[in-house]
């Protein structure tokens, strides 16, 4: 069994479909495979390269030091590519290191504005931007704008934090130090100095402004690269204080489990007429199934479901704040959106530092934060095992540790509602029975 | 390549996390320190993928701790450096760096125009040669049929002629102005600060978890390591650069006396041996001598899964 395995990851076969198990980006790949994407030399291919091979343990062959030499060698060259903007299409940021202001050249235009309409203030937070934004864009270019930014009302794109840092980071855009960073520049003066910022001062004045962490960053631009939208969700601004947050959401889920029980005297007297209608099966009074007469398996199951189960569809969202919070909306490649009314999100992500954070999130924790999500149920018509998994509600959290990213998708599954026998006697199958070899072991 | 950056290396310190900003600095700390980080940033040249990530390079506090210990590198607060340097630059300053940036765009942009020609003159000459071999098929076809093939093979070649672009493009790089040099976005901020930050910004030590002993000891033994959540673990030990080396080892660090659960024994030396690598836990053992170096009195232990 072993051999076999070795033999399978010592010949890498050359099918594409041998590889599709393998997230290359599981480990560090060699840098030589870049070759194969040419950059600057020849025409840039499509493909991506496949898995490197790799040696056991090193020895003091000179080949094996040539090998590796030539790996580094290849790395240093991709990481040492500039960041290059051809002056015909180049997309130029100021960094505005206040937050959002009216565009200093519309200040006089602004005044009339007022005067036209004297319930609007001039103020930063009133151009409809969020106050989280630092870096203006007067010339927006390029696909990726749509799905980045926000429009104010001199026709500028605002960018947040990670938006522009990411844009930077990927080449497309020129962030320039605005005039009152540099030098005695005048205080509120947030002109384009010319000056622009490098990759390392970008860094530096966005990571930790409005809220973003590297490792909400590095959620950001891996989810971003892979070609997917990424917004910030509401859940953004509010797990500011874990420590408070994780000592008040078990109060509420208690509060919660309370009230799922129904209150007082309205409960017990549904519950009753519930017991009237049912007539719940006690083994006191003989057989759990009752005396009589059954037709069909249908009852004799339903009345043998005793046992009390979770619906999270009657769990009712809570406001509490949240030791974890959804930080993220993800949207496919796929999905069309509009930046001013965004659908709804295909994907919730919470982040979650693991160097922090070092224990899995309390059962509590977690279902503070799926209550937090919307009510999200599998379509009726898919498979069984299919639906279970979806689950009712569902959110992925994103585990960073230094930079590496795992993704783990939490669902709350509901297996009380999904009622085997009643699939069973729809189909009137009686020879096939739950499908029990899912659960063997192959 | 094997270029030696100025020492100590400043290590930024941004927002609780330490980076390298330097590519120099990079391979230098990989190949003389065995100390790799995690690329954190995108490729400009394929940006769209995330096999391959580029600088800047997070480090783990244990490896910026490690190397401050060693002397190679100090911990830089670069939100206030950056701030204070920008502020502190004179326009003479400025105009010098913006100039500096003008003829290296121009310099990567003649280049560009270099290649371009020389990969548009490759085109063409293959067209040339395609469409010529073509024509004198065609040649061959009609005068074995027609005798009206002269008209149709030779304005192909007139339009052939691969020394009139090329002409034209190499005089327009010799006459570059500012208005066409490339922009560049450099990757460090040295030009126009300086390269050593002032002593009022660097960072007294980085606060390491419980696990650097066992970083530590690890490293003195000559393993790259990695952070290895996603493996189940603490650290990936690499026999040598990941780049090259399958890693050998699942790490996780434990306190000398601290009561373990036989289940995590068992389920790390599982997956350790799932995935063909050993499950090793180690800590500082009290009984041993302390030395002046960290990680010296550490102890470890290799789990292998033997029934499988």
């Amino acid at each position: 069994m072993v051999d076999l395995d070795e033999a399978a990851i010592n010949s890498p076969s050359n099918d594409a479909t041998g590889h599709l198990d393998v997230d290359l980006t599981d480990e560090t790949q060699d840098f030589r495979m870049l070759n194969n994407l040419s950059f600057l030399t020849d025409t840039p291919e499509a493909s991506l390269p496949k898995r490197g091979e790799k040696d056991f343990e090193p020895n003091p062959t000179l080949f094996q030091a040539d090998v590796l030499s030539a790996s580094r060698r290849a790395m240093h060259n991709a990481l040492s590519y500039p960041r290059l903007h051809n002056p015909k299409n180049i997309v130029v940021g100021v960094y505005a290191p206040n937050g959002p202001a009216p565009a200093p050249s519309a200040t006089s235009k602004l005044d009339t504005i007022a005067e036209h309409s004297p319930g609007k203030k001039p103020a930063p937070t009133s151009i409809g931007v969020s106050p989280d934004a630092c870096v203006y864009v007067t010339n927006p270019k390029g696909q990726l704008f749509r799905t980045i930014g926000q429009a104010d009302r001199w026709s500028r794109i605002w960018l947040l934090p990670e938006e522009a840092l990411y844009l930077l980071e990927r080449g497309s855009l020129d962030i320039r130090w605005p005039r009152c960073a540099v030098g005695d520049g005048e205080e509120d003066d947030v002109e384009d100095s010319g000056i622009p910022m490098s990759l390392q001062a970008a860094y530096a004045c966005f990571l930790g402004h409005g809220g973003l962490t590297m490792e909400r960053f590095s959620v950001y631009t891996g989810l971003r690269r892979l070609g997917y939208t990424v917004i910030r969700a509401p859940g953004w601004t509010q797990d500011s204080n874990i420590e408070a947050a994780g000592a008040k959401s078990s109060d509420e889920l208690e509060n919660q489990l309370l009230r799922r029980q129904g209150p007082g005297l309205a409960g017990i007297f549904t519950r009753f007429l519930e017991w009237l209608h049912a007539s719940p099966p006690t083994t006191a009074m003989g057989p759990v199934v009752g005396f009589g007469f059954h037709r069909g398996y249908v009852d004799l199951f339903r009345k043998l479901s005793l046992i009390p189960y979770y619906d999270p569809a009657t769990a009712s969202p809570s406001s509490a704040t949240l030791p974890y919070a959804v930080v993220f909306h993800v949207y496919k490649p796929s999905t069309h959106i509009r930046k001013s009314a965004p659908p709804s999100p295909d994907f919730r992500i919470a982040v979650v530092n693991t160097r922090t954070n070092t224990t899995m999130p309390t059962l509590s924790q977690i279902g503070t934060l799926l209550e937090s999500t919307p009510f999200d149920p599998p379509a009726a018509n898919k498979p069984l095992y299919v639906r279970l998994r979806h689950g009712q509600r569902n959110v992925i959290l994103a585990a960073v540790d230094q930079g590496v990213v795992s993704y783990l998708r939490v669902a709350d599954a509901a297996f009380g509602k999904e009622k085997i026998y009643q699939s069973q006697a729809v189909r009137g199958n009686k020879q096939r029975g739950p499908p029990r070899n899912k659960f063997k072991k192959q | 390549m094997n270029t030696n950056p100025e020492l100590p290396i400043p290590i930024s310190y941004i927002a609780g996390n330490y980076f390298i900003f330097s590519v120099d600095a990079a391979t230098f700390l990989r190949r003389e320190h065995n100390i790799c980080g995690i690329l954190a940033g995108t490729l400009p040249q394929v940006p769209q993928q995330n096999v391959f990530t580029g600088l800047p390079l997070e480090l783990m506090p244990e490896e910026a701790r490690f190397l401050v210990e060693e002397g190679v590198a100090c911990i830089v607060d670069e939100v206030n450096f950056q701030k204070q340097g920008m502020q502190s630059l004179v326009e003479e300053d400025c105009k010098k760096y913006l100039k500096e940036l003008e003829s290296q765009g121009i310099e990567t942009m003649q280049m560009l125009l270099r290649h371009k020609e020389r990969q548009k003159e490759g085109a063409l000459k293959k067209i040339a040669e395609k469409k010529a071999t073509k024509a004198k098929k065609a040649e061959l076809k009609q005068a074995a049929s027609d005798a009206t093939a002269d008209d149709s093979a030779s304005p192909f070649f007139e339009d052939s002629q691969p020394s009139t672009p090329s002409q034209v493009s190499s005089r327009r790089s010799s006459t570059l102005g500012s208005r066409d040099a490339m922009r560049i976005t450099p990757a460090i901020s040295h030009p126009p600060l300086p390269q050593q930050p002032p002593a009022e910004h660097l960072l007294p030590l980085p606060q390491v978890p419980s696990s650097y002993p066992l970083f530590a000891h690890l490293h003195s033994k000559g393993y790259f390591l990695f952070p290895g959540l996603r493996f189940g673990c603490q650290y990936l030990a690499y026999p040598g650069d990941p780049l090259r080396f399958h890693s050998h080892f699942l790490v996780v660090s434990t306190l000398w006396d601290e009561e373990l659960d036989l289940m995590k024994i068992i389920s790390g030396g599982r997956l350790g041996t799932g995935v063909k690598k050993g499950f090793l836990i180690g800590g500082t053992d009290k009984n041993l001598e302390e030395s002046s170096d960290a990680g010296s009195n550490v102890r470890t232990f290799s789990i292998e899964w033997a029934g499988m």
